[in-house]
């Protein structure tokens, strides 16, 4: 009987002691994890500004212009119509808009 | 008899035992309660840390999400020039990192202080550089550090924030309490080498990041708008230029552009003319543009229909020891004539038709002398005085826009309301506010300020200031496919030397919307001070195609009018 109660006594004591040093260890994992955390989400603000930045409007002008040789169509060469509904001349350009891009070609020179 | 000095001992044990925790005891009660406030202070203090955390500032969007402005956590660097063995290697070491000259830094790292700032909010690749320099006696330390990623775009609406994360001009200023990072103080744990171990509460969290806001601005039509205005300021060699682009129905701005711009992630060097947001903080004479409110009065009164015939005086008209003058000699001509050429003496005439005080109260009415109510800092009220304040002229120069002092968002305000079929809407820039987590915390919804003329009149001035685009001063503005309505304006400039009206300074502008029908764009194009030809005809007008032209393909409005579509023709 005695034995018992020493036994029981004994585990409650290491089971007291184990749960302050597991509480302990947990706190620096938490830390450490709060750390990577931090250092993650600075990466990620860091990646989120630079693609806000080369997303630009002005920087993807400028590449279209100089790297691809792109340029605004000119007066009348863009033209947005309405499609009516009941007679759609395209199955997939049947909804709302449709825009219709006409390529001004160079004369070919001789 | 061997049992009396044992039990003795035992005795002597016993009492030394007692006597022993007796001390103890004591020792214990003295700790434990007499000086028990005094040492939980003291324990407290070694193993706990009081720090004050401090959210990021919150991010600014546009209207599809776009980041336009946010924070970022950037390496500040410092020196404890008493652990440095050698400054003038570190200060070497450090200047082509820090881009500071390395005699600056050694001057400050020979200083006899504990802390001492070396540089502050550096990129985060520099931080990095420093890292791997690895240099005793000098730090890092991560701060919060504000980002524009666009650069110039949209500067003068969004402002910026200062060295202290402190909103210091335009939107940055103006919600600068919500888009404030929370401040809250925490209680950390230490171990015995100072480490933090987790706060107090493990449920605790850090402090909450500011609101976000997301604007009505759309990034990509502020961008042809900023490209196109930027262009004709420099084309005319002119002072500075302002755009507005608005949505008619609702009050939303969806471009605001002043020319020249700023960089405001390098605002430091620049002086506070460069962003001041002269579309609200500036006022100018608006010449021509001001005959459509006057217009919008006399329909709406019935003094005037299309076709009433006013007499053009053959482009001379005397009053109050002055003379108007018309760029055109007309004799007799409609009221939609003389709103499509831009006459001068017809406007007088039509201003005198309504009377002061018609004239001053449709002008208050449209808004002008009276603040937008945008929710931007730094607007003005602008200029328009009462009628006992008048002189003997000022009927007549105020219905051909002298006299009156207004700034480019109050005419853009008010041309949205004969958009709109006749209703005031108040502009406003922010559409949404969020929380950290993503919850919509406030939202603004279009709001209407009052019906300034009914949607017959709205419709007839609409006929009319197409016609100014169709055969009159704006053909410039017209754009093909779509019905454009506008008006031209050219007014000249009080010459600050002579206090004269100068006829070498003058300010262009446009003020029009599109498609006629069904609206989606109401645009302002103001260029102060162009060399050459002044006219707004000239400068304003095409600044007003190219813009709409490329807004309303990018928002795919379709068509309102025939188009001829040029055929391609190939020869071989």
């Amino acid at each position: 009987m005695k034995a018992v109660a020493f036994a029981a006594v004994t585990s409650l004591v290491l089971l007291f002691v184990w749960e302050r040093v597991d509480i302990v260890r947990l706190g620096y994992h938490i830390e450490r994890l709060k750390a990577q955390k931090v250092l993650l989400e600075r990466e990620r603000d860091e990646l989120q500004v630079k693609l806000s930045g080369l997303t630009a409007p002005e920087r993807i002008a400028r590449l279209a212009s100089d790297k691809l040789g792109m340029m605004q169509p000119e007066k009348g060469q863009v033209v947005v119509v309405n499609i009516e509904p009941e007679a759609p001349a395209n199955p997939i350009a049947a909804e709302g808009e449709v825009r219709i891009a006409r390529n001004m070609v160079p004369r070919r020179v001789r | 008899m061997a049992g009396a000095p044992l039990r003795g001992r035992r005795i002597v044990v016993a009492c030394g035992l007692v006597l022993a925790f007796v001390l103890v005891i004591v020792r214990l009660v003295n700790l434990q309660v007499m000086q028990a406030a005094a040492l939980t202070v003291k324990a407290d203090r070694q193993h706990q840390k009081n720090v004050t955390l401090e959210g990021a500032r919150g991010t600014i969007y546009d209207r599809n999400s776009k980041v336009l402005a946010m924070n970022m956590d950037v390496p500040s660097v410092f020196g404890v020039p008493a652990s440095l063995g050698n400054p003038v290697a570190a200060a070497r070491n450090l200047s082509p990192i820090l881009h500071v000259k390395a005699t600056e830094l050694e001057k400050k790292l020979k200083q006899e202080r504990h802390f001492v700032w070396l540089a502050r909010k550096l990129d985060p690749e520099q931080g990095r550089r420093l890292e791997r320099l690895g240099l005793e006696g000098v730090g890092v330390v991560m701060e919060g550090r504000r980002f524009y990623p666009k650069g110039p775009l949209l500067s003068h609406v969004l402002g910026f924030a200062g060295m202290d994360d402190r909103g210091l001009e335009g939107v940055e200023l103006r919600y600068d309490q919500y888009l404030r990072g929370e401040k809250r103080a925490v209680v950390l744990q230490r171990d015995a080498l100072g480490r933090a171990v987790f706060p107090k509460g493990l449920n605790e969290e850090g402090a909450a990041a500011g609101h976000s806001l997301t604007l009505t601005i759309d990034e990509v039509i502020q961008y042809i708008a900023e490209k196109e205005l930027d262009e004709a300021v420099s084309r005319a060699n002119a002072k500075s230029g302002t755009l507005i682009a608005m949505d008619p129905k609702t009050g939303a701005v969806l471009a605001m552009a002043v020319s020249p711009r700023f960089d405001p992630n390098t605002v430091g060097a620049l002086a506070p003319d460069r962003w001041r947001n002269r579309a609200l903080t500036d006022t100018y004479e608006p010449g021509s543009t001001m005959k459509s409110v006057i217009a919008a009065a006399a329909l709406e009164e019935k003094v005037m229909t299309p076709g009433s015939m006013i007499y053009g005086e053959n482009g001379q008209l005397a009053i109050a020891n002055t003379v108007i003058h018309d760029h055109e000699r007309a004799g007799w001509m409609t009221f939609a004539q003389m709103i499509q050429k831009s006459s001068n003496i017809g406007a007088a005439k039509v201003g005198m038709a309504l009377g002061e005080w018609r004239v001053y109260d449709y002008l208050k009415e449209f808004g002008f002398g009276d603040k937008t109510g945008i929710d931007l800092p730094g607007e003005i009220a602008g200029l328009l005085r009462g009628p006992r304040q008048w002189g003997k002229r000022s009927l007549a120069s105020i219905s051909m826009g002298q006299e009156v002092g207004v700034t480019p968002l109050q005419m853009v305000t008010a041309v949205s309301a004969i958009a709109n079929g006749g209703v005031l809407m108040k502009p406003y820039v922010v559409s949404e506010i969020r929380n950290a987590k993503g919850q919509l915390v406030a939202q603004t919804m279009p709001q209407a300020k009052r019906r300034v003329i009914s949607a017959d009149t709205a419709r007839t001035l609409t006929t009319l200031l197409e016609g100014v685009v169709t055969g009159g001063t704006g053909g410039k503005a017209a754009i093909p496919g779509f019905r454009v309505a506008g008006k031209t304006g050219t007014a000249q400039k009080v010459d600050p030397r002579t206090g004269k009206y100068s006829s070498t300074l003058l300010v262009g502008s446009f003020l029009g919307y599109v498609p006629a029908e069904d609206p989606r764009l109401a645009m302002i194009v103001v260029i102060d001070e162009p060399r050459g030809e002044g006219w707004g005809g000239v400068v304003a007008a095409p600044v007003f195609r190219r813009v709409g032209e490329q807004v309303l393909n990018y928002l795919g409005v379709a068509v309102d009018e025939p188009v001829k579509l040029a055929m391609a023709t190939v020869e071989s």
